[in-house]
């Protein structure tokens, strides 16, 4: 356990004050459950000079139901979304999404904000700082170099939340809150593909609430992730799929991918499956288009071309699964 | 027993505790928190430190400037290699390590200084203000490297960095292949694995300096030893020295050696004369490591038609990493444990521990025997698959007769793994499912075994092997005294148990007092499972001298012969329709004239288990007794993720005799669960000699999740020379669930996985592997 440095905690009870602190507030972070963030403040990677913690806003900790959907704050703990009945029947990849996530215990304190704005992740930046130090540090803290792909001039950091492709085949949306305003985008709008920076939130921006359409809802859906384990680990690669089917014809197929990019990836061209008859042919296609998609690197201690390889094959075995189902 | 009640003598009998399943007596302290580990012992003046670790792998230290550190206000002491006045080995041959580096650093992570501060934010600061200059040499962070051509030695004396080459030549191996009707070799890599128990290393030293003393508690198995490496590398004398061993969790041989922690916490705490405490992040835990090195293996066998096994030829090589640590030993047990599992005539060895820029390895449970233990029974089961014969049939070809002596001389005296083979083929329904397993799904056997204590002890000295004393006062109340460790393995029950037998007590009349050098005698230690054995006899022989006390105060009070006394425990009467004494009145009988009692019991190790002379180093692996165990793993195995799901595992363990049936029960599931880990997730890798899965997320211990349910049997053979029969229990079913594993995926897929640990990237790389092979034969064929 290395050492917490000197830091000013604030407690805002609502979201316009925590936006307002942040802005004002030099060297602030944002924390909600923390499981992923302290362990990063610990090894040196965040040294914030303040905490602006959003146990205590009401409104990050509510579901709302409407006539649009659901409705999740931010700071609902992943215990709670997987354990909602509505979230399980009309989004049902998203709380198993959030069951997949670590273990239990992180699921008790893990929130729906911090799984969707995870850090990226690699084997040569998640580490104690004497280790970074050791290592001449990297491009995406405080050095130059990429040890995944040396002479390369990107971060292939791999993001690893769970919660994120299983939002997106839903066609999820989030709030996000500034001290000037609001604004309401696609949650696929929020990430680009860069490992060092990306979030493409503003800086300051709370994401509030996670919005999860109904007219997606009619559909079933379901998530998985390739581990060594069953319990703690990120995911090596996963993947949620989201299936319309009317008679044994795909109507529409959508498939997002998770720890095997820099960003969730929402698998493109799948719309080249829609009228087609899913039979095994198609699933290996899937499969095949789905992997071509998925460029993991050496950012795990797990060789990329499993990662891959075991995307695709997720993503098949869920597409039929969801086929035998509907 | 109420001591105001009555004793109807007609009711009371002797307590029973051996062979009784009792929880730990250790246990309500550690499941309600209360229980103190070294971190716990938090003085108020006690001052934080802190080691400073080398950047680089390899490297002559041109300077460590400490001048700016030590003007930090708040640092009240630094030192360095200089503070030193010895280096600190475990084995008296190899003391070559100083605890904080002197001259040169060999692996990154080495401390080159360390600090004591009145906080640890000072003490970090410090450690940043400290400058190291240094000129990098060619580093080696595989065995293969390290013994190349022209390489720098990482230490004078070992110019090809080879620490120890050892070799014989046993019977007649060039016969015995000439004789063999199927000769296979095959070559095995086991990953290096740490043992990542549960409380990280940490050390809290207090100087007294009126008195020129120090008391250090210390997180170890091996508190004499840490006292010895005291004196040697702070020119301390023995008597100004004491070490405390408080609660430990978990050593499984990663504390089997004194570390650096408690040699620097020692030199902080003088330097700065107060009390310094040091508490290692897991980090820094791995960089200490002392785990099982990684290890390659050539082995060639020879077989006769019918399975029995002619000749043996193995060649291993370990990367020991940076120091000898017990290197030398691991290197002969992988040698001298090719035998006493099965009855082996030929076998010629050579096995190689090499020098690397890496952490030190040391003794993970299993010593030395499980990588070649991997070996062995893989390439066994291949050969049997060849010649169609069964794996149990061979491994039944192959069996000992106890008592005996193998080739290499060890001394088997009680032998129970026929009945361990028997146990779980019938358990595991062996016969009617092996071979006929849905697709994906394997079964599979091994065997292993392990030494009950080593005969020859690490320090000789001439002292009997261990020592027991009980302390009896006027309150009736027994106190045991032992140095012997309890760590979590459950020492201080078995030795409870074994006083309570003898005496006829219950185990609560009995209160154990363990490993304080001011207080307890000396003991060796917590290590290749020797206190069941070794100190579990000095008890047994403590409470028996104590009772012949016992019993004759009683005879003198009673006015008979003490041969005519019968001890029930609780009373002790001459003839059945005698009254008698309760055991109050027995022992204030005793205490007439002598005051406090203590009596004392030793154990000694018999010539004949010291192993012989047969080569250089046979003694390493002489052993009183030998416990054996067999399992059968099941597995299914995804194929679209190559996920390898255990779905149970039959293990049968001869352990002699179980005195604690429970804690025998659960050191087995240990076990077993422990070698799962190697099998399947566990691996330490280096970045550049820099240790990548220095965490608990990138070193991948088991789950709960991945635990399958474990079917233990309990065989008992009844060593005649161990603590009421009693053999090791917590070792030999470790080695066995690697083979078990890999023969079980063989038995799937026809897939032979040589590769430890079998990590699904691994194994789909072998699947894969595997259809583009017989893609091709098929081609080949159509072609042809």
């Amino acid at each position: 356990m290395e050492l917490m440095p000197d830091f000013d905690l604030h407690r805002p009870t609502d979201v316009e004050e925590a936006v307002r602190l942040r802005a004002e507030t030099e060297g602030a972070l944002y924390v909600a459950g923390g499981t992923d963030m302290i362990v990063n403040v610990r090894r040196g990677i965040e040294q914030p000079a303040a905490l602006i913690d959003l146990s205590s806003v009401k409104e990050l900790q509510e579901i709302v139901e409407d006539d649009d959907g659901l409705h999740i704050g931010a700071a609902v703990t992943l215990e709670i979304l997987a354990g909602d009945t509505r979230v399980q029947e009309s989004f049902t990849a998203v709380a198993e999404a959030a069951t997949a996530v670590a273990g239990p215990t992180h699921q008790s304190y893990g929130t729906v904000g911090g799984n969707l704005c995870l850090d990226t992740r690699c084997l040569f930046y998640n580490q104690s700082e004497w280790w970074r130090k050791s290592n001449d540090y990297c491009m995406k803290e405080r050095g130059d170099i990429c040890h995944v792909a040396p002479g390369g001039k990107r971060c292939f950091a791999a993001f690893s939340g769970d919660v994120a492709p299983a939002a997106l085949v839903h066609k999820a949306e989030v709030d996000l809150v500034s001290a000037t305003g609001r604004r309401r985008v696609s949650l696929a709008d929020i990430y680009r593909n860069d490992g060092m920076n990306h979030l493409a939130i503003e800086p300051g921006e709370l994401l509030a609430v996670l919005h999860l359409p109904k007219a997606e809802s009619g559909q079933p859906s379901t998530y998985e992730k390739a581990r060594v384990r069953g319990s703690i680990d990120f995911p090596l690669a996963g993947a949620a799929v989201w299936l319309n089917q009317s008679g044994d014809k795909i109507e529409e197929l959508r498939i997002a991918l998770t720890a095997v990019n820099p960003y969730p990836h929402l698998v493109k061209n799948l719309d080249k499956f829609s009228g087609v008859k899913l039979d095994d042919n198609v699933l290996n296609e899937i499969a095949e288009m789905v992997q071509s998609q998925a460029k993991p690197m050496r950012t795990t201690t797990v060789k990329p071309w499993y990662r891959r390889r075991v995307v695709g094959a997720i993503a098949r075995r869920l597409t039929a699964k969801l086929s035998q189902a509907s | 027993m109420n001591e105001n009640m009555p004793i109807d003598p007609e009711k009371v009998e002797p307590v029973k505790s051996i062979g009784v399943p009792m929880p730990l007596v250790d246990g309500p302290e550690k499941v309600s928190g209360k229980a103190n580990y070294t971190a716990d012992f938090v003085e108020k003046d006690a001052l934080v430190g802190r080691i400073l670790r080398s950047p680089v792998s390899h490297a002559e230290i041109l300077s460590i400037e400490i001048a700016a550190a030590e003007a930090l206000p708040g640092v009240v002491a630094v030192v360095t290699g200089e503070d030193f006045v010895g280096q600190f080995g475990v084995l008296p041959i190899a003391r070559t390590e100083w605890p904080i580096a002197r001259d040169r650093v060999r692996y990154r992570g080495e401390p080159i200084a360390a600090v004591a501060a009145v906080e640890v934010e000072t003490a970090q600061k410090a450690l940043d203000l400290i400058e190291f200059e240094y000129e990098e040499l060619p580093a080696y962070f595989t065995a293969e490297d390290a013994m190349a051509e022209g390489v720098t030695p990482l230490h004078e004396k070992r110019p090809n960095n080879v620490e120890r080459h050892v070799e014989y030549d046993l019977g007649e191996v060039d016969k015995g292949f000439e004789d063999a009707a199927l000769i296979r070799e095959g070559t095995y890599d086991c990953a290096e694995v740490c043992q990542v128990q549960t409380e990280p290393h940490a050390a809290i030293a207090a100087y007294d300096g009126e008195r020129d003393q120090i008391t250090v508690h210390a997180s170890t198995q091996v508190p004499y030893y840490v006292h010895l490496m005291l004196e040697q590398t702070l020119g301390m004398p023995r008597s100004k020295i004491r070490v405390i061993k408080p609660h430990i969790g978990g050593g499984f041989g990663s504390r089997t050696e004194c570390l650096h922690v408690e040699l620097v916490a020692g030199a902080l705490a003088r330097k700065c004369k107060g009390t310094v405490r040091i508490t290692l992040s897991r980090e820094e835990t791995f960089i200490t490591h002392r785990g099982r090195p990684e290890q390659k293996t050539t082995l060639k066998m020879g077989m006769s038609k019918d399975g029995r096994i002619t000749a043996v030829d193995t060649t291993t090589t370990q990367r020991g990493g940076a120091y000898a640590g017990y290197g030398t030993v691991t290197i002969l047990y992988s040698g001298s444990m090719v035998f006493a599992l099965y009855d082996i005539r030929n076998a010629r060895y050579n096995g190689y521990r090499v020098l690397t820029n890496t952490p030190p390895c040391g003794a993970f449970r299993g010593h030395g025997t499980v990588n070649v233990r991997f070996a062995f029974e893989s390439l066994m089961d291949d050969m049997a698959t060849e010649l169609g014969l069964d794996p149990f049939e061979v491994r039944r070809k192959n069996l000992l007769e106890a008592p005996t002596f193998t080739a290499n001389d060890l001394m088997v005296n009680s032998y129970g793994l026929p009945e361990c083979l028997d146990i779980v083929e019938k358990a595991s329904d062996w016969k009617k499912r092996k071979g006929k397993m849905e697709p994906f799904r394997g079964l599979g056997i091994a065997c292993s075994h392990y030494v009950s204590g080593a005969s020859k002890p690490v320090n000789w000295t001439g002292e009997p092997h261990a020592t027991v004393n009980i302390k009896l006062d006027f309150d009736g109340s027994l106190t045991i005294l032992t140095g012997a460790p309890e760590i979590g393995q459950g020492s201080s029950t078995i030795l409870t148990q074994c006083v309570a037998e003898v005496l006829g007590l219950d185990v609560t009349r009995i209160r154990i007092v363990t490993s304080d050098s001011l207080v307890t005698p000396k003991d060796n230690g917590a290590y290749s499972s020797r206190v069941t054995y070794m100190v579990g006899n000095a008890a047994i022989d403590a409470a028996t001298n104590l009772k012949t006390i016992l019993t004759e105060a009683a005879a003198r009070k009673m006015d008979v012969q003490p041969e005519d006394v019968e001890c029930l425990g609780e009373v002790y009467r001459a003839g059945s329709q005698d009254q008698g004494m309760t055991f109050e009145e027995v022992v204030y009988a005793a205490l007439e004239g002598t005051g406090t009692i203590t009596a004392r019991g030793n154990f000694d190790t018999i010539p004949e288990s010291w192993g012989g002379d047969k080569y250089r180093g046979a003694a390493i692996g002489g052993s009183m007794a030998f416990s054996y165990a067999a399992q059968v793993v099941e597995i299914a195995i995804d194929p679209d993720t190559a996920d390898i799901h255990v779905e149970k595992v039959w293990v049968a363990h001869d352990c002699g005799k179980a005195l604690n049936p429970l804690s025998v029960e659960g050191q087995i599931e240990g076990s077993v669960w422990m070698g799962m880990g190697q099998a399947m997730t566990e691996e330490t890798r280096y970045h550049n000699g820099l240790g990548i899965t220095g965490n608990m997320l990138d070193y991948r211990v088991p789950t709960i999740i991945e635990s399958p349910p474990i079917e233990t049997h309990i065989v008992e053979s009844n060593d005649p020379h161990g603590p009421f029969g009693a053999k090791e229990a917590g070792e030999a079913s470790l080695a066995g669930f690697l083979p078990a594993l890999t023969n079980a995926i063989a038995d799937a897929l026809d897939i032979r996985v040589s590769e430890l640990p079998t990590t699904p990237d691994r194994l789909m790389e072998i699947m894969e592997d595997k259809k583009r092979e017989s893609r091709k034969s098929e081609k080949e064929k159509a072609g042809a």
